[in-house]
């Protein structure tokens, strides 16, 4: 590959156009994995069985460690954890709003839809990215990617097993109709889409990784006995829900759970730098 | 490493047949320079490589080598050498060192890459910050720079054949010629 016309540099090295299309296609994807493994950790006591248990919490455990790395890469910029995560506000993050939704109260269909649906996209993205001009990006795709097999093998597998009997099906009919139109968000464009396309940062376009998607998702749930409002060559019967979380906009539930995870930095004052002595003019 | 990891080693873990793998992504796209971010790494680790135990190094480098097989991992009596979890050791020459503190410092820097097994390693930092402080000790070293990378993909074929006997005398078998 000629570095000099396509490929990417050092992260001290970009052009604010590049540095600003390299953030805005890390920041969804960083925030993404964070704000799933939140909402997974809330099954970890409470799945099914012990072995699911423990299958929730590991997978959980790999999607923050993606988050990790992938927010690594935008510490790059100067960026903090904290400026990331622990003091930003709702609106800086970019993840898409499918996975910030609270599950249907205590609906395992809901955690293994939602799962299945992100995984297949997860999967396709990563897919997009092994030929990144970024070579920081490349250095971290390929383990990413050898960690998600067994995400997509736990979701199949619980889907099939979910829908093996009417009103296990119903549940999962009940978890698609509700999180299908919000599982678009995750191919919502944002105004970078063009920039990062043409540097190749991702190499398809989300559009592209949509259509893909639909092919592979649509036939299976379909083969389950599912009704899916979309179908496989593209054609889509739901609208995108008026947020999308990628251009900043989120549901109400978004601010109750980022309060609530946050809570415990802001007990510990973690944000407020420490002070040995009263400032003397508030004495 | 966690047990997981070990357990699914053994069996081949490829997916059913759905078409995840079945997405052609354009393979006519050239990858990138692998590390073109680094400055220092002439050598980029590859499947080849690895593992790296440092087993012609000299000098300062030897040195480095050495403290780093005293360091075990943190789940495993087994040193994170022989777990193949250190891609390389670097010795930077004064001349390549443009960062300027090292210079008046005796002593070298020392560049190290290194891997982990799975990327929600809880003991990161805790790990990370054991090697610098550890390699910062190590005679003629004035600085350390410690760079987790993950290309290659750490796998069971990256650990030495001490490793393999630590593993087993712990419990763990590693099957022969493991590529994982």
């Amino acid at each position: 590959m000629s570095t000099e016309t396509t490929g990417l540099g050092t992260p001290e090295s970009l052009t604010d156009a590049e540095r600003e299309a390299v953030e805005a296609e890390l920041r969804p994807l960083a925030d993404g994995e964070f704000v799933l493994a939140e909402r997974y950790t809330e099954w970890q006591v409470q799945a099914p069985t012990l072995e699911s248990d423990l299958a929730i919490s590991n997978i959980a455990q790999d999607e923050l460690g993606h988050a990790r790395l992938w927010y690594d890469l935008l510490e790059d910029f100067g960026y903090t954890e904290a400026d990331l995560i622990w003091e930003a506000s709702p609106g800086e993050f970019r993840h898409p709003t499918l996975v910030e939704l609270p599950f249907a109260e205590g609906d395992w269909a809901d955690a293994i839809v939602r799962g299945y649906l992100y995984d297949a996209y997860e999967s396709r993205h990563l897919h997009a990215l092994e030929g990144t001009s970024y070579p920081r990006i490349a250095d971290r795709v390929g383990k990413v990617l050898a960690e998600e097999d067994y995400h997509t093998q736990h979701a199949r597998n619980w889907l099939s097993r979910l829908c093996d009997d009417e009103p296990g099906r119903e549940r999962v009919q009940n978890a698609l109709d509700r999180l299908f139109p919000y599982a678009l968000t995750l191919f919502a464009e944002t105004e970078h889409e063009d920039a990062i396309v043409e540097m190749r940062i991702r190499t398809e376009s989300l559009a592209a990784m949509r259509g893909e998607w639909l092919e592979v998702v649509v036939p299976r749930l379909e083969s389950l006995g599912l009704s899916v409002p979309a179908s496989e060559d593209g054609e889509v019967l739901v609208d995108l829900p008026d947020q999308v979380g990628k251009d900043g906009s989120h549901t109400e539930h978004w601010p109750e759970l980022l309060e609530e995870f946050t809570r415990t930095y802001r007990k510990l004052e973690l944000g407020e730098p420490p002070r040995l002595l009263e400032d003397p003019n508030e004495a | 490493m966690t047990d997981q990891d070990t357990a699914n080693a053994g069996s081949p873990s490829s997916p059913d047949g759905i078409a995840e793998q079945d997405i052609e992504t354009e393979a006519t796209i050239e990858g990138p320079e692998y590390c073109a971010y680094t400055d220092y790494n002439q050598d980029t680790p590859s499947e080849t490589s690895l593992p790296a135990t440092g087993e012609n190094a000299t000098g300062v480098e030897q040195r480095v080598w050495d403290r780093l097989y005293e360091i075990d991992d943190p789940e495993m009596p087994v040193s994170i050498v022989d777990l193949g979890l250190i891609y390389g050791v670097r010795a930077v020459e004064e001349s390549e060192d443009t960062t300027g503190d090292a210079a008046d410092a005796a002593g070298t820097r020392v560049a190290i890459d290194m891997t982990l097994t799975y990327t929600g390693c809880p003991a990161r930092k805790m790990l990370t910050e054991e090697i610098e402080a550890e390699v910062r000790s190590v005679e003629g070293v004035s600085e350390v720079s410690l760079d987790l990378v993950w290309s290659p993909n750490w796998s069971l074929s990256m650990v030495t054949e001490q490793g393999r006997a630590d593993l087993r005398e712990f419990g763990l078998s590693v099957p022969e010629g493991e590529e994982a």
